[in-house]
């Protein structure tokens, strides 16, 4: 549908994008991501013949974008722009109405075939109920589905999206999106992202831009991958799959930059996603930390695996074993402190707890956030309960948030 | 068409119509209906016929009428004038609506891209060099001239950013406007002349004008043509360029045929102001943005306000320039229009 071939693009005497090689199939959702500056709306604007070629082509359906007339494009490619700035107050119709300017000759007007295709325009894009306001007293996600309703009217077979939908709200964004993907087959769609999890969600096929060339290529999974995001972005992230959607999921590791380094061995006693915040947070900090014993694919057990964390484990849904269990022993024996989570207990990791019963001089800390009970996820008969109850008689602290906790690890 | 427009139409070219004969009654000189009813019709109509298919010159006109004088005064002096005015009037609205379209800026107006300057200083060059010869086409010369170079000063690339066009506009007119008040300075006896022609006003059009004139609706409804496109242009040039607009194509056209018409209004009445900037506002308030209906809509509103503001000036002011005239009246029908958009 659309081949790039050796695209060099860019203002005069600036080349912006250079070597830029790829294709979009007919009928998919092709995302286009970056970082600021990187060239990902400069592409756009080559694609919409704003900006020409200063090397290389551009070709839809064969035919090379220069060849085709002003008119003939509209007609071809619609475009959706972040922004719209109506100078004039023009009804929401009026607007749509435009869409149909390349197919009206000069000395004719709108014929009653294209008031029935603004109108169906209108009526997918949900914006019939407001044709009669004008455009600039309508919110900004009206707006958008407007300017979308009037490149729908176009009838164009490639829709451009140019950051749509990035100012506004989650669920105008994911009403917009999904609009577009319901076009989808008609119509070829290739949209500049920054929502790296959306255009994950919603794109066939991604490139990633860096600094004008092109980084990575590809399906969502190959595309948004940890060393990719590292190189072109710069930020650590985890990458998981949402489990809704089966499309990776980027998590971005948000490094605090408080740079207290610690010496401070931590062994934390987990499970079940109680105790990713205090791993993440305090392997910030710069304390070493240890954690586990934890089953593989356990919410804190992926956490650690991501920071790089060590993690004793076990296969997933078995009971804590022998080899593990020493493991365990040696963690413990190194770390200057021990933190158990109120995570939920049940004889699988029970054997977790009764290791604390004769831990020795090593300090314990309980870590319950505030509202929680250790005891209220106790699947082994009370006894958790006991032993929890067992290590604060006997001097362990119970702490209610993490800044309670890292205080107090302050002052060991 | 809205009701509103359809309303507005309707009600311009009856107020065209009724403006027109008003204006040719009134005068220094009043003068009776029944003076301008012909004597004998069938005899005016063969005379007529006669000179025109087969070129035999039949007496003068004057004498189908009662009163050859009060004939005279209307035929050859009050019509030509009226029918400038109008004209006139419809060309500034007509070159403002298209600029202020093209800029998409409520300040631009006909001459803001140098040609008010431009044909000021044309028309100085012949008052004080050839005593007053060839001034309307020194006049045309200067306006036009000024948007070409004006033009080929933003052009770069193939593309001429409205911004800079009317930036390098207000640097040009400053320009010229300096070397115009040099001429001023230095022109002696001449100054009072070039004041009067700055002010603007019909004193002495012919019919020759009036003829020159009926270029401006023509050039109108050339400009009226690209109203879709100028509607499209509203929403930014990019967007234009993707609804299938050749926006430098355009912007050409645009501001060939406004400096045109503006051209050709200058040359024949000087640099009146006001018309071309409040005009269009006050029409887009009444019939909308849409081009469509604001060009005719603003041509005709345009041409009765100037024929009204001429009409005042020669009959009840003493011929004070008429640009005095539509700055005073309409600047505060103007600020009065604004408040009460303000208020809705």
């Amino acid at each position: 549908m659309i081949e790039i071939d050796d695209l060099t693009l860019g203002y005069p005497a600036l080349d912006i994008l250079r070597e830029i090689n790829l294709s979009v199939e007919k009928g998919g959702f092709f995302g286009i991501i970056g970082p600021n500056g990187s060239g990902k709306t400069t592409l756009l604007k080559g694609l919409g013949r704003i900006l020409l070629p200063s090397a290389g082509t551009i070709t839809i359906e064969g035919r090379e974008l220069s060849e085709y007339s002003f008119r003939d494009l509209a007609k071809e490619m619609g475009v959706v722009p972040q922004e719209t700035n109506i100078s004039f107050d023009f009804t929401v119709r009026d607007i749509v109405m435009m869409g149909r300017h390349p197919y009206i000759k000069r000395f004719s007007s709108e014929s009653v075939k294209d008031v029935e295709i603004a109108r169906h325009a209108m009526e997918v894009t949900n914006t019939l109920a407001f044709a009669d306001r004008s455009v600039n007293e309508v919110s900004g996600g009206e707006r958008q589905r407007v300017i979308i309703a009037r490149a729908l009217a176009q009838q164009p077979r490639i829709l451009l999206l140019d950051e749509a939908t990035s100012h506004l709200d989650i669920s105008h964004q994911i009403e917009i999106l999904n609009i577009m993907k319901n076009l989808k087959g008609e119509v070829t769609i290739v949209g500049v992202f920054h929502d790296l999890n959306l255009a994950s969600y919603y794109c066939d096929r991604m490139v990633m831009i860096d600094e004008g060339r092109i980084a990575a290529i590809g399906t969502p999974n190959e595309v948004l991958t940890r060393e990719n995001l590292k190189k072109t972005f710069s930020i650590d992230s985890v990458i998981r799959t949402n489990p809704m959607t089966g499309r990776p999921y980027v998590i971005p590791i948000i490094n605090s930059g408080r740079q207290v380094h610690e010496k401070q061995r931590v062994h934390i006693i987990c499970g079940g996603g109680s105790g990713s915040d205090l791993i993440y947070s305090l392997s910030d900090l710069g304390y070493q930390i240890t954690a586990g014993v934890l089953g593989i694919n356990d919410t804190d057990y992926l956490t650690a695996q991501n920071l790089g964390i060590p993690c004793v484990s076990e296969a997933p849904f078995t009971a804590v074993g022998d080899e593990s269990l020493y493991k365990l022993k040696a963690c413990i024996k190194e770390a200057d402190i021990v933190v158990v989570t109120g995570m939920p207990v049940g004889p699988g990791n029970i054997a977790n707890l009764r290791v604390l019963e004769d831990i020795g001089d090593t300090p314990v800390r309980v870590y319950q956030q505030a509202g929680e009970n250790i005891c209220a996820q106790d699947f082994t008969g009370g006894e958790a309960g006991r032993i929890i109850s067992g290590l604060v008689e006997s001097g362990a602290k119970v702490l209610n948030s993490q800044e309670e906790l890292i205080g107090d690890l302050r002052e060991i | 068409m809205q009701k509103n427009s359809l309303i507005a139409t309707t009600g311009l070219i009856a107020l065209v119509i009724i403006s027109m004969i008003i204006a040719m009654a009134l005068g220094p000189t009043t003068i009776p209906l029944r003076d301008l009813v012909p004597t004998d019709l069938w005899a005016l109509l063969a005379s007529v016929s006669a000179s025109l298919f087969s070129g035999v010159e039949g007496p003068p006109l004057s004498s189908f009428f009662p009163d050859p004088t009060s004939f005279m005064i209307v035929f050859d002096v009050r019509l030509p004038r009226v029918i400038c005015a109008i004209l006139v009037g419809c060309g500034l609205a007509a070159a403002g609506t298209a600029m202020q379209g093209l800029f998409k800026n409520s300040m631009a107006d006909p001459y803001i891209i140098g040609t008010s300057s431009g044909g000021a200083l044309g028309a100085s060059v012949a008052i004080i060099f050839l005593g007053g010869l060839g001034l309307p086409i020194l006049a045309f010369i200067g306006a036009t001239g000024a948007t070409f170079i004006v033009y080929a000063i933003s052009m770069r690339h193939g593309r001429a950013p409205v911004e800079t066009l009317l930036l390098s506009g207000i640097a040009l007119s400053m320009f010229l406007s300096s070397i115009l008040s040099f001429l001023m300075y230095s022109a002696g006896k001449s100054l009072h002349q070039i004041m009067f022609w700055l002010m603007g006003g019909f004193w002495n059009v012919s019919w020759n004008d009036a003829t020159i004139a009926f270029l401006i609706p023509l050039a109108g409804i050339f400009l009226a043509f690209y109203s879709r496109d100028l509607n499209i242009l509203s929403l930014g040039e990019d967007d234009a360029v993707h609804l299938g607009v050749n926006v430098e194509r355009l912007k050409q056209i645009l501001l060939f045929l406004s400096s045109f018409v503006t051209g050709i209004a200058v040359s024949i009445a000087g640099a009146i102001g006001f018309i071309g900037l409040i005009t269009p506002h006050v029409m887009r308030l009444i019939v909308g943005p849409d081009h469509r209906i604001l060009f005719p809509t603003s041509m005709m509103a345009g041409g009765i306000f100037l024929l009204w503001a001429d009409t005042l000036t020669r009959s009840f002011f003493n011929e004070i320039p008429v640009g005095v005239i539509t700055a005073f009246v309409g600047a505060p029908f103007f600020i009065y229009l604004l408040r009460r958009r303000m208020q809705a």
